[in-house]
């Protein structure tokens, strides 16, 4: 009798800890599945050492001509922030990519997604124009063309020649972290932040080499020691979508070295 | 020979309200033609505010149409069946509703002619997309639900007395498509107040309750401009019959529902007092202090809700037809109000993304190609629901024995204990 009992009990027991191990699984399972973060062989990511940067605003010329941008919009804008000491102090602003990216998860027809690379694009075919990615940004990120550009881009050929078709009229639009011109260094070879042919326009246009690229999932690459190295911050971090852009903050000493 | 054209054209008051909102229809399409040709670039919005003026109407229609789903509900499921005409009524109102609010994101959009994409590319993360699909398929709910209602169009019976027969017994369906249409419509009137919930990047609307707020303005609202519009055709033509008891004890109810509605936007506002957010505490003093702040205490709080709320709780003001009327006119306005207010102080005020940069601020004011295709889409509606009420009996509480189908249980033993 007790023992048929002490029988049951156990079986309630095991059947109560399976349960509840099946539902922690699929928990832990379906919150990785749900997160659909990138992950494949390469994670690219930048660092801009605002210690170097001088607001010169090259990047975002270079930017402008690589990926013939309307002039009325800029994918990379460098803002100022203030000073430290007599140093004036400036954040350029690309697309974050995050990994976590509000742009992705608002978007109505998935035209945002994640490569796997962890570059966040826009399909601009598949846009309908609703915006929501635009309201969800927190960085600004992203511009709408209102209109369509049709005239002549200023910034061509003195900074670069476009390498990407224009965006038509009615769909936002950002930065890309130049995919175009990864893909086609990856395939001849080349690695990306090592290889200007390799390597985003407004890294290359850096005169004062403030902004650096590379893969996070090597420790060989510059961005990886870099932020082994240094401190550093992403903006707006407390948001947790996690900006594969860092930055080094500002030190003056660091600029007179 | 013109003397008796002239005498033959009477204008009577019809024809002229016919012509007004013909003249604003007018002006909508070619607001509407030059937006599809030039684009949104014509517009006021810009990247800091791209939801404005036309967002603000497809909110507003959407939620001044749930009273569709509320009252069917109520009488198709929760067995309130003698408000049936008015669900009637509401139906109607509610198609009306849901066509408006497509009109104008139609308008809206950046790329039209791709709208059908969200039905072949899921992102069932997205609320928009859920939103899109609720709408979709709750406008397809809707439009059976108004088939016997169309069948009363006199030419249809005539001509195709079958099919009028066959929209008819559509009727009897009527319980399965209110379980829909609350499914539906709950789903998407709370994620409508989601879709600025989850925004995370705006603190002034990233909090839980706005698909509270969403759903019960909804209701609120909805239920109120059914009963306005109904008082309001009776008293102007004799094609719409009401039973004034009936919209007397719904009104009773509106009323009731309005002091929930109250305490959850009263609360919802003053939540955000309790410590400084930057973006969300900025937002509040916009709202309540800023240029929003006639629009809150005024248009949402005083005349929206408390006004209306004695207006309908008190009983010889219900009573009196004049009261009623305003005090329902002013729920549903003061729902509008909400819905702009929401969705602007959101834009208004512009969060810094570089940490420690003060919150910055943005104005929108509407472009006259948006107000001119804004009032033509009320036009619209203005037009559906006068054409419905003299053509389709859509406000006719006498309707109900011949229309409604009996059923009739016979006891074929007396019980015997």
């Amino acid at each position: 009798m007790s023992e048929k009992n002490v029988n049951r009990r156990e079986f309630l027991k095991l059947t109560a800890v399976g349960v509840a191990v099946a539902a922690g699984t699929h928990a832990v399972t379906s919150t990785k599945a749900s997160s659909d973060a990138p992950k494949g062989k390469h994670q690219w990511a930048m660092v801009i050492d605002q210690s170097k940067c001088t607001g010169c605003s090259y990047c975002t010329l270079a930017c402008q001509a690589h990926n013939d941008i309307n002039p009325e919009i800029q994918w990379n804008k460098v803002v100022e922030d203030g000073t430290v000491g007599d140093m004036h102090v400036f954040v350029p602003r690309p697309c974050m990519h995050c990994e976590k990216a509000p742009c992705v998860e608002v978007c109505p027809v998935k035209a945002s997604y994640y490569r796997e690379d962890g570059i966040v694009m826009m399909d601009y075919d598949r846009c309908i124009g609703c915006r929501y990615c635009q309201v969800a940004c927190p960085y600004d990120a992203r511009s709408f063309n209102w209109t369509a550009f049709t005239g002549k881009n200023p910034a061509v050929p003195e900074w670069g020649t476009p390498e990407v078709e224009r965006r038509p009229r009615g769909v936002p639009e950002k930065c890309s972290f130049c995919y175009q011109t990864i893909d086609r260094g990856l395939a001849l070879g080349l690695t990306p932040g090592v290889d200007p042919e390799a390597t985003p326009a407004c890294v290359n246009g850096c005169p004062t080499g403030a902004r650096l690229f590379g893969d996070l999932n090597d420790p060989e690459s510059i961005v990886s020691k870099m932020l082994h190295e240094n401190p550093s911050y992403r903006l707006r971090e407390n948001l947790g979508t996690g900006p594969r852009v860092y930055y080094l903050p500002a030190i003056p000493e660091k600029k007179e070295a | 020979m013109a003397k008796n054209l002239r005498s033959k054209l009477v204008i009577t008051p019809w024809i002229a309200w016919l012509g007004f909102l013909g003249i604003l229809l007018l002006g909508g399409l070619v607001a509407g033609i030059l937006v599809f040709w030039k684009g949104l670039g014509i517009t006021n919005l810009t990247d800091l505010v791209p939801w404005g003026l036309w967002i603000t109407i497809d909110l507003s229609s959407i939620a001044l149409a749930a009273g569709a789903f509320s009252l069917c509900a109520g009488v198709y499921l929760f067995g309130l069946k003698r408000y049936q005409p008015i669900a009637r009524t509401a139906t109607f109102v509610g198609l009306i509703g849901y066509t408006m609010a497509m009109l104008a994101l139609i308008l809206d959009i950046g790329k039209p002619e791709r709208f059908w994409k969200a039905l072949v590319y899921w992102n069932t993360h997205s609320l928009m997309w859920e939103v899109t699909m609720c709408v979709i398929l709750y406008l397809t709910v809707l439009v059976f639900e108004t088939m016997p209602i169309l069948a009363n169009l006199e030419w249809l019976r005539k001509r195709f007395p079958k099919i009028a027969a066959l929209m008819e017994r559509v009727h009897h369906y009527a319980p399965f498509l209110a379980i829909l249409g609350l499914g539906l419509s709950s789903l998407h009137q709370s994620s409508l107040g989601a879709v600025y919930g989850v925004i995370k990047a705006r603190p002034f609307w990233f909090k839980p309750e706005m698909s509270v707020l969403f759903m019960l303005s909804a209701i609120v609202g909805g239920i109120s401009l059914t009963l306005f519009a109904s008082m309001l055709a009776s008293r102007l033509t004799n094609k719409a019959k009401v039973n004034d008891a009936l919209i007397e004890r719904a009104a009773q109810f509106v009323g009731y529902l309005l002091i929930g509605y109250f305490y959850f936007r009263a609360w919802d506002a003053l939540s955000m007092t309790y410590t400084y957010d930057p973006g969300r505490s900025e937002g509040l003093s916009l709202l309540t202090k800023g240029p929003l702040a006639f629009n809150f205490w005024i248009g949402e709080m005083l005349l929206g809700m408390i006004v209306p709320m004695i207006l309908l709780l008190y009983k010889p003001t219900r009573m009196n037809r004049f009261w009623r009327m305003t005090a329902l006119l002013l729920v549903a306005a003061g729902v509008v109000a909400f819905r702009w207010d929401t969705n602007i102080t959101g834009f208004l005020v512009v969060m810094p993304y570089i940490s420690g940069q003060a919150v910055a601020y943005t104005s929108y004011r509407p472009s006259l190609i948006e107000i001119m295709a804004g009032t033509a889409i009320i036009a619209y509606g203005l037009t559906a629901f006068s054409l419905g009420v003299k053509y389709l009996r859509v406000v006719d509480h006498s309707l109900v024995e011949e229309e409604h189908a009996k059923v009739k249980v016979e006891a074929i033993e007396p019980l015997t204990v």
